[in-house]
């Protein structure tokens, strides 16, 4: 007959329970462990709000005063140099564009070599694994800095330095992509005789390409909103003339090139969303929704 | 009884299904087969919702649910239960609590949301393994499980949602004929002991005729034959599957597994 959940009483739920009683209960000190890794969490949680002395009464006092630092934003005024703003502007642009296409043409390879699937073997993964850490680990703006040294201010030093840190991020991104690729086509190539670079090519490159370009696309608007910063350091860009503004409290000058960094990045975010659906497509699944 | 009236439906300028109506008494086990693309599938997803139908009408016991919308459809899709052919169980969660989420339109969002399962609904999940044989995986990953093992977990979550009515879209297309006479004697026996409807799509013609009380033949989106399995002639199967009536390369064990053919019945096998 059919069980409904009205038919399980007491009874029922007892005998259930006594023939299988990790189904209705983990065992005390998997239990344990689950509380306590909570507990711990908590605490350190809270340990970090009081140790930063983070209070409602501070984060309420600070909030005037930001509300005085935003009344000096407005309204933004585009001052006598629009000109060299925008030609600054496309130089960050720039600059993110031609960084992102050679590091993600670079983190390619790199993130092939850092994926378990591609390359089994433990100490060439560990080799390429801490290099792109390396890559990454040391933040681009110190990359920036190290570069304006090397080779002068200006835009070359901060396109290396979106070079290199990107390479690292990118492969690092790309190397999880091709760890989780399904493995179905990787045997069907193999078992039609495929040497390993035809198995890379087809089996897995397909699969990631989506998402590899999915990654390029966000780091090169990622970048457009950190080449700001790069500027800051001399490493050329529209950085160079927000840190300028700020230093000379042009406070509302400053606002006005805030805002055509975003306009640029929407219109980055807008064009990539073209690129994906041209080179992509609409995934065919998802055309009903959730429901 | 199920009703449906002039159902249909077009994908673009693909039509899938023309205008399909039948009446199914409850309690009846149905098996519909057909060519792959033949409108099957379509027809299945289309009584529980999953694909919306062009146009027509699908009435259950006198309720029309092809117009419900928000709760009730929700409610619908738990009162007329899926199996699917490649199981859609989620492969990273343990076999009782995929279960257990057959209870997903019955429970509150948050404690569903949070894993949080009465006992009852434990116990529940317990029997419903039991009746498949595989109470004994509950604590295990769905995706360490063969085949076959996850097909009847899935069915043990269709028991879950205490269906009216089940829905089975190429049970065994993806099951070695052992689990599949598992499955297939699974859903007979539910059909039976609990008087569910069912509704099963198949390509294996040899398993329809064994299991079913009424065949479906199913070709270009049209309803060719429907009725009791031995009114199912020569020249009807070649009709459904579309096959020449001088091709002398097709009989019935073409739609079949070589290898479910040539086995002897289990009980041969035990005794």
């Amino acid at each position: 007959m059919r069980e409904l959940i009205s038919d399980i009483d007491a009874a029922a739920i007892a005998d259930t329970r006594a023939r299988y009683p990790l189904a209705f209960a983990a065992p005390l000190p998997v239990r344990l462990g689950r509380w306590g890794a909570w507990l711990a969490f908590v605490v350190f949680t809270a340990y970090c709000f009081w140790t930063f002395e983070v209070s409602p009464v501070r984060l309420w006092a600070g909030s005037g005063k930001l509300m005085e630092v935003a009344s000096h934003l407005f309204p933004p005024t585009v001052g006598e140099a629009f000109n060299d703003y925008l030609w600054a502007l496309l130089q960050t642009i720039a600059m993110a564009f031609i960084g992102t296409v050679i590091a993600s043409v670079l983190a390619l390879p790199l993130g092939l070599l850092c994926a378990r699937n591609v390359l089994p073997v433990r100490i060439a993964q560990f080799l390429f694994r801490r290099t792109s850490d390396t890559l990454r680990g040391i933040d681009q703006v110190i990359w920036a800095l190290i570069f304006v040294r090397a080779v002068g201010l200006g835009p070359l030093a901060g396109i290396l330095a979106i070079i290199i840190s990107d390479t690292g991020t990118l492969a690092k991104l790309y190397s999880e992509a091709i760890e989780n690729a399904e493995k179905k086509p990787v045997d069907g190539i193999r078992a039609c005789g495929g040497n390993a670079l035809q198995t890379i090519r087809f089996g897995i490159l397909p699969q990631v390409l989506p998402l590899m370009l999915s990654n390029a696309l966000y780091m090169f608007e990622s970048n457009t909103r950190s080449a700001t910063i790069l500027g800051i350091v001399g490493a050329g860009g529209i950085g160079f003339y927000l840190a300028d503004r700020i230093r000379t409290m042009l406070w509302e000058e400053a606002s006005f090139i805030m805002i055509m960094i975003l306009v640029a990045v929407y219109l980055i975010d807008w064009l990539s969303k073209l690129v994906r659906r041209r080179l992509i497509g609409a995934a065919p699944d998802t055309a009903g929704g959730l429901h | 009884m199920l009703e449906i009236r002039n159902l249909g439906k077009r994908f673009g300028d693909a039509t899938a299904l023309k205008s399909v109506s039948l009446d199914i008494p409850a309690g009846q086990m149905v098996g519909v087969i057909g060519r792959s693309g033949a409108g099957k599938s379509t027809l299945l997803r289309m009584i529980n919702r999953l694909t919306e139908p062009t146009h027509g009408d699908i009435v259950w016991r006198g309720e029309a649910v092809s117009s419900l919308r928000g709760k009730p459809l929700l409610a619908w899709r738990a009162r007329c239960a899926m199996i699917f052919q490649q199981f859609n169980l989620v492969p990273r969660l343990d076999v009782l609590t995929n279960v257990m989420l057959g209870r997903a339109a019955y429970k509150g969002t948050l404690p569903s949301l949070l894993k949080l399962f009465s006992p009852a609904e434990r116990a529940m999940a317990i029997h419903a393994l039991e009746r498949l044989d595989c109470a004994q995986l509950a604590l295990q990953r769905a995706e360490t499980l063969s085949g076959g093992q996850q097909q009847r977990v899935a069915i043990a979550r269709a028991l879950m949602q205490a269906p009216e009515m089940l829905l089975a879209d190429e049970p065994i297309a993806s099951l070695d004929p052992r689990s599949a006479i598992l499955v297939m004697d699974a859903l007979r026996r539910i059909n039976r002991e609990d008087g569910i409807t069912v509704l099963c799509n198949l390509h294996t013609l040899d398993t329809a005729r064994q299991y079913c009380d009424r065949i479906i033949g199913i070709a270009a989106g049209e309803v060719v034959f429907d009725g009791v399995p031995a009114a199912l002639d020569d020249a009807t199967v070649r009709r459904i599957y579309g096959v020449a009536e001088n091709d002398q390369r097709f009989d019935e064990s073409a739609t079949s597994t070589a290898a479910f053919d040539a086995m002897p019945p289990l009980v041969a096998v035990a005794a």
